[in-house]
């Protein structure tokens, strides 16, 4: 029961406490409009460039920009409480830790969620893309597993706020990382075979690509294996977090860097 | 059969050094003793206090018995858990307060602050809704418990930081500093709070910089100056233990020529110092250690007109002071 509890209810309060930095100036401008004006700006590069798929950009752009919430605010579960001052206060309690950063991604998760359906159904209005009703419970299903398999790395980042002081720049390189090799803007079948080999283990980029089989018409069942790697990916990496976590809590302690990292 | 009682916090020869590095390249390693094997013993529903100047190592020690920080050496047991080996049962079981303002979740407000720890620590729903408000109105938060943190005055705060570590009723309470940036009145609500949980049974570790407060409260002191035990006992014991006696403040109004010199040559008397005040001398008479001065001071005043006369003993203060100064 506490565990369930220290996940639910928990992990909402402390979205709204440690996200809580992001006031209505900045974070309407973040989530709602950033998106869209990277989905504009990749759809005319195309458009310019000969390459005549704007649902291509549109599809890739707004998937990926759920990694937005998804890496800044885990990395600042950790981050925020640092400089709160609250770190030690949550390393000092008796809380289970699992289900503790768990919890604290569920809200984050859904946040991602929410900005990339945004920034897909407000792009699709105004570039005029056609995405059928009958594609958009799939698609909805693939944007949930990006999102839950980019939290997971979100959460390795969380983990590395333990041992350094600031996390939005390594939040950044890893979104920029995502935007490169995720297939958001060229397929990964046209990247060279080393982008390739890092594409595949990286969040995005197979939800991304069931998105576009959803999009064009494929079933979900077909794009299951896609959408079962992105899970699994998220898992892997979640837990690579937790364990993260764990050890870098307990050198923490050792170096006495909870306060000064 | 005598049953010993066993000691709630028990630190044998606890050490914490640092080991600081500076700059990028080859950094040279530097390493500092904080805590240079400290021992102490503290009963249960004991209040102890732990003075000692900035840098003495009080709150490293803290932060070593509430398991954030790994001792480099030694041993420390709390409620017969090891801090290193079972830190999981010794945080369910101790609170932690310190001084300052952060610490709080600022854009939370002050009851959801107190939700949010409740849950970190497992209180109970139904409990945790009944507990929270009397914190809140021990405290005295209730009425603003819903405002944003970030508007709280810095004693307000601090009380908030007393409603948390109590939040899940802790057997061991540490309070850093826990009476810094509070208004007097704040100060001696406290004051009084903190009696309430040693007379219910809380066992209290406090560190403080004001020496009246520790004397008020505390069973027991040790002071810790350069990370190491100089003195220990109840304030009163503490006291014994400075050089100075009893102090004799008389105010006299024209001092007549010589009196010092005979004051001085009295052989209970340890110094004696004017101080010129307005119209009138303060003479200030420090004793030997277990002397009374008065009568002797007195009859060399006869036919001399004085104010106020006070005798008081030295002070914590004063032990404190010349403990330290000698470590």
């Amino acid at each position: 029961m506490n565990s369930l509890r220290l996940f639910f209810v928990g992990g909402l309060i402390s979205y709204r406490a440690l996200f809580g930095w992001l006031s209505p100036w900045i974070l309407v401008p973040t989530f709602l409009f950033a998106p869209l004006f990277q989905i504009f700006l990749f759809v005319y590069i195309g458009r310019t460039a000969g390459v005549n798929d704007d649902r291509f950009f549109l599809i890739g752009n707004a998937v990926v920009n759920a990694a937005v919430p998804c890496l800044f605010a885990m990395g600042n579960t950790i981050g925020g409480e640092r400089n709160a001052g609250t770190l030690p206060l949550l390393i000092a309690s008796p809380a289970k830790r699992v289900p503790l950063f768990l919890g604290r991604a569920l809200p984050v998760i859904l946040n991602g969620f929410l900005v990339a359906v945004f920034a897909l159904v407000v792009g699709a209005l105004l570039l005029r893309v056609d995405l059928p009703p009958a594609t958009w419970g799939g698609i909805a299903v693939a944007i949930a597993a990006c999102s839950i398999s980019c939290t997971g790395l979100g959460l390795l980042g969380a983990a590395v706020a333990l041992r350094v002081r600031e996390t939005a720049v390594m939040s950044n390189i890893v979104l920029g990382t995502l935007i490169v090799f995720a297939g958001v803007n060229v397929p990964v079948t046209a990247m060279p075979g080393w982008m390739q080999g890092v594409a595949q283990w990286l969040p995005m980029t197979h939800g991304i690509h069931a998105t576009h089989d959803l999009a064009a018409g494929r079933s979900l069942g077909s794009v299951s294996g896609a959408l079962l790697t992105e899970l699994l990916l998220g898992a892997f990496y979640a837990t690579l977090g937790l364990t993260l976590l764990r050890w870098l809590e307990w050198e923490s302690r050792a170096r006495a860097t909870l306060d000064t990292a | 059969m005598v049953r010993v009682a066993e000691p709630v916090i028990e630190v044998e020869e606890l050490a914490r050094t640092f080991h600081t590095r500076r700059g990028l390249f080859r950094r040279p390693g530097k390493e500092i003793e904080a805590v240079k094997g400290v021992s102490f013993a503290v009963e249960r529903g004991e209040l102890f206090g732990l003075l000692g100047p900035n840098g003495a190592g009080k709150t490293t020690t803290i932060k070593m018995l509430i398991t954030l920080l790994l001792p480099t050496g030694g041993r420390a047991r709390v409620l017969g858990h090891d801090v290193v080996k079972d830190a999981r049962d010794v945080r369910g079981k101790v609170g932690y307060v310190f001084g300052g303002d952060r610490g709080l979740y600022e854009r939370l407000s002050g009851l959801d602050n107190l939700r949010y720890f409740a849950e970190l620590y497992g209180v109970p729903p139904r409990e945790s809704k009944q507990r929270v408000g009397e914190l809140l109105e021990l405290v005295g938060l209730v009425g603003r418990e819903k405002e944003r943190v970030e508007g709280y005055s810095r004693g307000m705060r601090q009380r908030l930081h007393i409603a948390r570590g109590l939040l899940h009723r802790p057997q061991v309470l540490f309070l850093d500093e826990p009476s810094i940036g509070i208004d007097p009145v704040g100060a001696r609500e406290l004051r009084v709070t903190v009696k309430n949980l040693v007379e219910s049974g809380t066992t209290v570790l406090l560190t403080t910089h004001y020496m009246f407060e520790a004397d008020e409260l505390c069973d027991r002191i040790a002071v810790i100056a350069q990370g190491r035990i100089v003195a220990q006992g109840t304030p009163d014991d503490l006291k014994q233990q400075v050089t100075t006696g009893t102090v004799v403040e008389i105010e006299v109004f024209g001092l007549p020529d010589g009196v010092l010199e005979k004051v001085r040559a009295e052989p209970d008397v340890q110094s004696v110092a004017v101080d010129v005040q307005g119209q009138a001398q303060l003479l200030t008479v420090h004793a030997q250690p277990g002397a009374d001065v008065t009568q002797a001071v007195m009859a060399h005043l006869e036919g001399s007109r004085f104010g106020r006369v006070i005798t008081r003993q030295p002070t914590l203060e004063d032990a404190y002071i010349e403990l330290v100064n000698a470590a």
